[in-house]
């Protein structure tokens, strides 16, 4: 009898996920809510530099291979003991395996002043919507302060902020107002970038592209009305526009025993097999579990691989493997760790700009036909190996 | 009523157990104890630092085995 696997969500670990299992001859259900798949990093392009949205956006019905059963619903309840799935529209699912991938939610509400900052000027975290407010507001901005900070240090893809540092300042450079508008980076993190190995090779290329940072600065509350923000640490931040990271809590949804879940709704899981705690037939992937690793749509991908792999039958280990582009004026760098190796030094190059390039390039084809690009990536990962290149980087 | 926090960083990769730390230092209140544990060798300047920044009491730093121990008496919230 085929066996029947259900995935929840159709981010890019479960797209990755669902297709590479249909090609395998499983009877796959993956259900998602929204009509569209984003590629979230787009988000900063379209919040920095006015890009449209409709660049990072396809149909998930055009990211499916046939075979797969996509259901248009939203998922309101998981019993892992019945093994069931209930669905808004009022449909329950039953299945062998279940590969829960249904991303993060976000907190609005717990920081004083959040929600009527992020209604007021968007985000480039929360949809292409919010991040088009943000571009209006950085567009028209002549003089003063732009602010990027974080109500939390756990957030999706932690380069991010810095990516936008660096996309804000080349805009307001290319529109001559550089002078006149200071961006200001403000992170919870010791150092300017979490990993000091890093930081040590983003603060001089954030510095020369003229943003100012602020370390050790996690937003406690915001006052609209004053324009100013302040931090946990006990500091104040005046801006004229400001994006704040939200709170990434778990997927808003119950799951019966609530015990899978951790203090702010993750799933908890076995960091190497990705098996839901107490349950082998019952997967976690992507930024919804609680794996100690960076939450990115790369470690997602290769989560997604990890499952199909131990479906069909093989110990496979998820390494908790990070690769998150930092991209800066016609360069880029990839923060590289695992669970066995710390960030490694790696510098910025024009060769790892064509390569990120490359990636993005490669984004909707490696979601929709992810066996075709196992190799290319395999490759990759095996090249850049962080216990390989150590000490010295690359 | 002071409470201790424990906070289990080990093993943790990037970013690292300093988010540990600042997420319990959200919910903690003045008179609170947190203790982190961690394997990152980058955890003790950086608890330093934080502590250093923030106002609050280093009680405890120490090492043994690889884990690193830091225990905070949280004094500096407003």
């Amino acid at each position: 009898m085929t066996e029947k696997v259900v995935v929840l969500g159709a981010g890019t670990g479960g797209l990755v996920a669902a297709n590479l299992l249909v090609s395998h001859g499983y009877d796959v259900t993956l259900v998602e809510k929204k009509d569209y798949h984003l590629f979230q990093p787009g988000m900063l392009w379209i919040a920095f530099q006015g890009h449209d949205p409709s660049k990072y956006m396809r149909r998930v019905d055009t990211l499916v291979k046939p075979g797969v059963n996509l259901l248009k619903d939203t998922v309101e309840s998981i019993d892992l003991n019945e093994r069931t799935v209930k669905l808004e529209s009022g449909k329950t699912l039953d299945y062998d395996k279940l590969i829960i991938a249904l991303g993060v939610s976000y907190d609005y509400d717990s920081v004083p002043g959040h929600r009527q900052l992020w209604e007021t000027y968007g985000d480039y975290f929360s949809g292409p919507e919010h991040a088009q407010r943000l571009w209006k507001h950085v567009s028209s901005l002549r003089e003063g302060k732009l602010v990027l900070a974080a109500a939390d240090p756990l957030y999706k893809c932690p380069p991010a902020p810095h990516k936008a540092a660096f996309l804000s300042s080349y805009t307001l450079k290319k529109m001559g107002r550089k002078d006149k508008v200071e961006v200001i980076l403000a992170l919870p993190f010791i150092h300017a970038y979490p990993s000091e190995t890093m930081a040590k090779i983003v603060e001089p290329k954030l510095e020369e592209a003229g943003v100012t940072v602020m370390t050790m600065f996690t937003v406690e509350s915001i006052d609209v009305e004053n324009k100013k923000i302040y931090s946990m640490e006990g500091e104040e931040l005046e801006y004229d526009v400001a994006a704040v990271i939200p709170i990434n809590k778990g997927p808003q949804i119950e799951i019966t025993p609530d015990s899978v879940k951790d203090e702010d709704g993750f799933i908890k899981v076995n960091k190497y097999t990705l098996e839901v705690e107490g349950f082998d037939d019952v997967y976690a992937i992507g930024d919804c579990n609680n794996t100690p690793t960076s939450k990115t749509g790369v470690t997602a991908h290769l989560g997604a691989e990890v499952v199909v792999d131990r479906i069909l039958g093989y110990d496979a280990k998820f390494t908790g493997r990070t690769n998150c582009p930092i991209v800066a004026n016609g360069t880029a760098t990839f923060v590289i760790s695992s669970y066995e190796h710390p960030v490694i030094p790696v510098k910025f190059s024009k060769f790892k700009r064509m390569l990120e390039d490359l990636f993005i390039a490669a984004y909707w084809s490696s979601l929709r036909d992810p066996e075709k690009w196992r190799s290319v990536f395999k490759a990759y990962f095996e090249a850049t190996d962080p216990t390989k290149l150590g000490e010295s980087g690359w | 009523m002071s409470e201790k926090i424990v906070v289990d960083a080990r093993g943790t990769a990037c970013p690292g157990p300093i988010t540990k730390l600042v997420r319990a230092y959200r919910q903690a209140k003045n008179g609170d104890i947190i203790e982190v544990l961690a394997t990152d060798p980058g955890f003790k300047p950086d608890v330093q630092a934080w502590v250093k920044r923030t106002g609050n009491e280093l009680v405890e730093l120490t090492e043994e085995n690889g884990v690193i121990k830091a225990v905070i008496k949280v004094t500096a919230k407003k």
